[in-house]
């Protein structure tokens, strides 16, 4: 009689042995695939990178400023049609005058509130003429963009100046493609469509109509 | 059942007995064979070796045992990502306390903060672990527990929505410190909290104390492709952690501390983060605190943080592109 129990036990375990190794359940990870991050997500470059000189491209063709505009005479009158300069879409507000910016006369530097010059490398003094407590916070370093060190005594800071963000003709920060989003163990979506997408508390706030059509 | 009843000659034990017997005792240790199997599959790498089973705690180190575990650290990069680094252990540098300022009003939600992080801490790759989470929500709202870090528009930021990026506040009152059992982690006199990943045993009780989910736990072992390996390594921010032990931001502390700004401000496209020491006068944190209306996530708690979400006098419009029709709008509106 032990013995067949025994002989029961050895069984069981043999059992036990076969399941271990045979694995019939293999294990699924949750780890999800890697999304790849595109290389500009991890670019430091600014957005714009002006030129931040007294210089025009057209077809080809790289002209000083000053090679048309010290022969041909920019008429005063703004609301004409531009023959030259077609491409700039000036979305600026009220200014809607190219002399509210650019010298009348010397088109190598912008103007002043007092028609007096502002050079050429200096255009975050014309943006001050209107853009006060901005340009109170892009001295104090509040606003604006500042790359190397934060402490000047170990190293170089480089202040990046306005027209490296924002286009002076059409001057709101362009919008962006954002880089992917989370797919993290615990912040990833892994199953977004389960139960129609009721049970993922984000999509109940966030997306509540697409969620619940009824509502 | 006595034994001696079907064992006439007085023996212990009957043939068949010790038979069955053998044969259990055989399909038991298979068993016990076939449970341990998964065993076969560790690796060198796998178990701490003698030197890093009896490491000290970081701050009872001597001087010549940091030298000597850094030294380790570097020779175990090398082996397992084939990468000369460079691991450093840089102190904490006098009269600084580390402060960032974020500005919500500029902030568009780009994520790119995200993955710049990820690409100089050394996070996890797959699974992905990253310190910075990104929250979109309605414009006019602040409530978190209904923000989305899922978001993926076609461009952001979207109208009608803002963002908040959130990560470690390196509080000044840390209850993810209080929790520790074993004090794996601390607060530095610079202000970062680190922690030490060869003494955390991972139980994850700060990630639970953590009211700003900046914690995070490598649930399996960090897979991180050889060529994307920042060299640039310190003991207490982002060597190469090893699986079950907790991370976190820690500022960049090997940059920070050598004077350069943190990962995630070099690449905002948009200036929204500010960094620096508070204790200067002269620092752009210290401007935005004394200047700027300034708010920090969930004051009600009692961390005090020394992260703080910062915005411009007027209410930003950034989203809202300039039209014909809007030309003006401002001195229409007589503002």
């Amino acid at each position: 009689m032990k013995g067949r129990l025994t002989l029961w036990v050895a069984f069981v375990f043999l059992a036990c042995a076969a399941v271990l190794a045979l694995n019939p359940v293999p294990f699924v990870s949750p780890v999800p695939a890697r999304v790849m991050v595109p290389p500009w997500a991890t670019d430091p470059t600014p957005v714009r990178q002006p030129k931040l000189k007294p210089e025009y491209t057209a077809a080809g063709f790289t002209y000083q400023c000053m090679d048309c505009h010290r022969i041909i005479p920019s008429p005063s009158e703004t609301l004409r049609k531009l023959t030259q300069h077609t491409e700039i879409q000036l979305n600026h507000g009220i200014n809607t005058r190219c002399f509210n910016c650019h010298h009348p006369t010397n088109r190598n530097a912008f103007v002043d509130d007092f028609g007096q010059e502002i050079a050429w490398n200096q255009p975050q003094l014309l943006c001050a003429k209107c853009h006060g407590p901005v340009y109170r916070d892009w001295q104090a370093g509040s606003h604006g963009r500042i790359n190397g060190y934060w402490d000047k005594a170990r190293g170089p800071q480089t202040k990046r100046r306005c027209i490296e963000c924002h286009d002076p003709h059409h001057p709101p920060f362009a919008a962006m493609k954002p880089a992917p989003g989370p797919n993290t163990l615990r912040m990833g979506r892994q199953k977004p469509l389960e139960h129609g997408g009721k049970r993922d508390p984000l999509r109940i706030y966030s997306q509540g109509a697409e969620a619940n059509p009824k509502h | 059942m006595p034994d001696t009843e079907s064992n006439p000659s007085g023996n212990a034990m009957s043939r068949r007995d010790f038979l069955a017997n053998g044969a259990a005792m055989a399909a038991g240790v298979a068993a016990l064979a076939a449970a341990m199997s998964p065993l076969r599959h560790l690796t060198e790498e796998d178990l701490p070796s003698i030197e890093e089973f009896l490491q000290k705690h970081y701050k009872e180190m001597t001087p010549e045992e940091k030298a000597a575990a850094l030294e380790r650290i570097r020779e175990q990069v090398r082996k397992r990502y084939g990468v000369d680094a460079k691991v450093a252990d840089p102190p904490p540098l006098d009269g600084v306390e580390f402060v960032y300022g974020l500005n919500i009003s500029r902030c568009i939600g780009c994520r790119k903060c995200v993955h710049a992080c990820v690409a100089e801490n050394n996070q996890s790759r797959s699974p992905e672990i990253q310190y910075i989470r990104v929250l979109e929500m309605e414009k006019g709202s602040i409530d978190v527990e209904s923000a989305n870090h899922h978001y993926d528009a076609e461009k952001v930021p979207r109208p009608d929505k803002w963002y908040m990026p959130v990560q470690c506040h390196q509080c000044a009152n840390p209850p993810c410190v209080k929790v520790c059992p074993v004090e794996a982690t601390w607060q530095e006199p610079d202000g970062i909290t680190v922690i030490d990943y060869d003494w955390c045993i991972g139980c994850r009780y700060c990630e639970a104390a953590c009211p700003y989910w900046a914690r995070r736990f490598n649930f399996t072992k960090p897979q991180i492709p050889k060529e994307e390996i920042n060299p640039n390594m310190a003991y207490l921010s982002n060597r190469p952690r090893s699986k079950g032990v907790m991370e976190k931001c820690t500022f960049c502390l090997h940059r920070a501390r050598a004077g350069r700004l943190p990962a995630c401000l070099e690449v905002c496209p948009t200036g929204s983060r500010k960094f620096g020491n508070v204790l200067d006068p002269d620092s752009e944190v210290h401007f935005i605190l004394k200047n700027k209306r300034v708010f920090i996530l969930k004051a009600d708690v009692g961390t005090l943080p020394r992260f703080f979400y910062y915005f411009d006098e007027r209410g930003s419009r950034y989203h809202e592109p300039i039209t014909p029709d809007s030309k003006g709008k401002e001195l229409k509106e007589g503002a």
